[in-house]
């Protein structure tokens, strides 16, 4: 487990892409796993075309299970 | 010399506590002793392994080599047999002895077999650990049809499994819904519905009398009271957990359906913590004794047990827990205590979303939320403060429910 700051001030936004494919070396987190403010967070932008401000229990590349899989993307 | 902790047990408790001693104690001797062959794994996202839809890398959390990195002695294989706490140490099967100055049962529970016929055969499945997640995948695989008996939390993961790996499966359900104790008919019928899309028929009114087995003792069908017969090739049976308890009943610790603890995660002996599903302990939030098996309570448990064998009274635990179903194309999430109160109050709230709120002397305890989560926060808040709510339940089922909603009703 790693320990995170839940906020960052990098000015990068995050969104959340569905894929259906993990690989091996990929570290997956489930819904129940995030803190209220992630959970907030993934129920607002999975399955849709927004982002949102980076968020420190979400990595970029990360993947996260709630009612599909989805990708943690920053930029 | 320094201060040395045992912890039995490797799940999510167990390790945040290791962690949390580490962090704080960094001179400490810790020793995490495991009946299990593999270090920490995320018990969360087994049943999406089942499903096939994750390889088994990304389910480890702890590689051995963590231990390693972090100075904590694990001992895989290991069960203890004995705990003295008189004397201060456990007692292994393999004839070790490891003393301590503070100790941490963090031993779970085992899944309750059912009691008829051949609960026991071949092809019976139940499901807590990742190797059962391995065999149940491995039976599904070869499967075209299965029955699934509990119609609770766990045993929904059953449904998904088969719907995931197309097995067509009975499930077989006393009652006349699905987790009738949390449920009303209109809010199950969302998740029948999507069972039944998935292949996987709920048969109410049901449940099993006994197993039929084939020559080699393999499962071939279950028998309903009704004297209803289903085929299958393997069942999975989610009825519950027996407390792993056994091995404290020689001691002085006190038990109430698990390990006894005060909101610091202590038993009644001094040294001695508990933390994860084996507690029942002083529920702060409830006002009352109170168990829980989410994974964000184990995990916090630990933590705090940790932080109490370091410095008593130093923090107590206060939780909400949630526990989400993302198997489904919608959400689903129960909080609190969904099963307790003494009233509710429940609503569709737009077509495939319902709510259910349950209430104890008007304050929030627990609830359901089916497709819409939104209000999961406004509702885990109302119970961390204990607000009465009782003259304004209507509110709880407006769709956009905030606490501010009924903070101005409450001023006017």
């Amino acid at each position: 487990m790693r320990y995170r700051m839940p906020l960052r001030e990098t000015g990068r936004r995050l969104r959340l892409r569905r894929t259906g494919w993990i690989p091996p070396g990929a570290r997956v987190r489930h819904y129940d796993e995030l803190g209220e403010d992630a959970q907030i967070l993934v129920r607002k932008l999975a399955g849709r075309p927004r982002t949102a401000p980076e968020h420190g229990d979400l990595d970029d590349g990360d993947f996260v299970k709630f009612t599909d899989y989805y990708q943690v993307r920053t930029r | 010399m320094s201060d040395s902790y045992v912890i039995v047990g490797d799940g999510i408790a167990g390790a945040s506590a290791a962690e949390t001693l580490r962090e704080q104690a960094p001179d400490a001797e810790i020793t995490v002793l495991t009946d299990e062959g593999e270090s920490l794994y995320n018990r969360i996202l087994i049943k999406e392994y089942a499903k096939g839809k994750l390889p088994e890398a990304p389910i480890s959390i702890h590689q051995e080599e963590w231990y390693d990195e972090h100075d904590v002695d694990l001992r895989l294989n290991t069960v203890v047999v004995d705990i003295d706490v008189e004397n201060d140490a456990v007692h292994t099967h393999e004839g070790e002895t490891f003393e301590y100055d503070s100790l941490l049962l963090a031993i779970g529970g085992t899944p309750q077999q059912l009691p008829v016929e051949n609960a026991d055969a071949d092809g019976i499945h139940h499901f807590w650990t990742f190797q059962d997640a391995r065999r149940i995948k491995e039976s599904v695989e070869g499967a075209e049809r299965a029955v699934i008996v509990g119609a609770g939390l766990l045993g929904i993961d059953f449904a998904a499994i088969c719907g995931a790996q197309d097995v067509e499966a009975k499930y077989l359900m006393r009652g006349d819904c699905w987790w009738r104790y949390a449920l009303s008919e209109e809010g199950a019928s969302i998740m029948h519905d999507a069972m039944r899309e998935r292949g996987v028929e709920p048969v109410f009114g049901s449940g099993v009398d006994h197993f039929e087995v084939d020559d080699d003792g393999h499962v071939e069908a279950a028998v309903d009271p009704n004297g209803e017969r289903y085929e299958c090739d393997f069942a999975g049976v989610a009825i519950g957990l027996n407390f792993n308890t056994e091995i404290v009943e020689q001691t002085p610790l006190e038990t109430d359906n698990g390990i006894a603890v005060d909101e610091y995660m202590r038993t009644n002996v001094d040294n001695v913590f508990a933390a994860g599903d084996i507690t029942t302990f002083n529920d702060l939030v409830l006002g009352e004794q109170g168990k829980n098996g989410s994974w964000g309570s184990a995990k916090e448990q630990g933590t705090i047990a940790a932080r109490n064998m370091l410095d008593y009274g130093s923090e107590a635990f206060e939780w909400v827990s949630s526990y989400s179903i993302t198997h489904f194309d919608f959400p689903f999430l129960s909080f609190g205590h969904p099963t307790i109160g003494d009233d509710s109050v429940e609503a569709t709230t737009a077509e495939g979303e319902w709510r259910r709120v349950a209430l104890k002397d008007g304050k929030v305890v627990g609830g359901v939320l089916i497709g819409d989560l939104s209000p999961q926060s406004a509702f885990k808040q109302l119970m961390r403060e204990g607000r009465d709510v009782s003259d304004q339940t209507d509110l709880l089922m407006e769709p956009g429910f905030s606490v501010d909603d009924l903070a101005a009703t409450t001023e006017q």
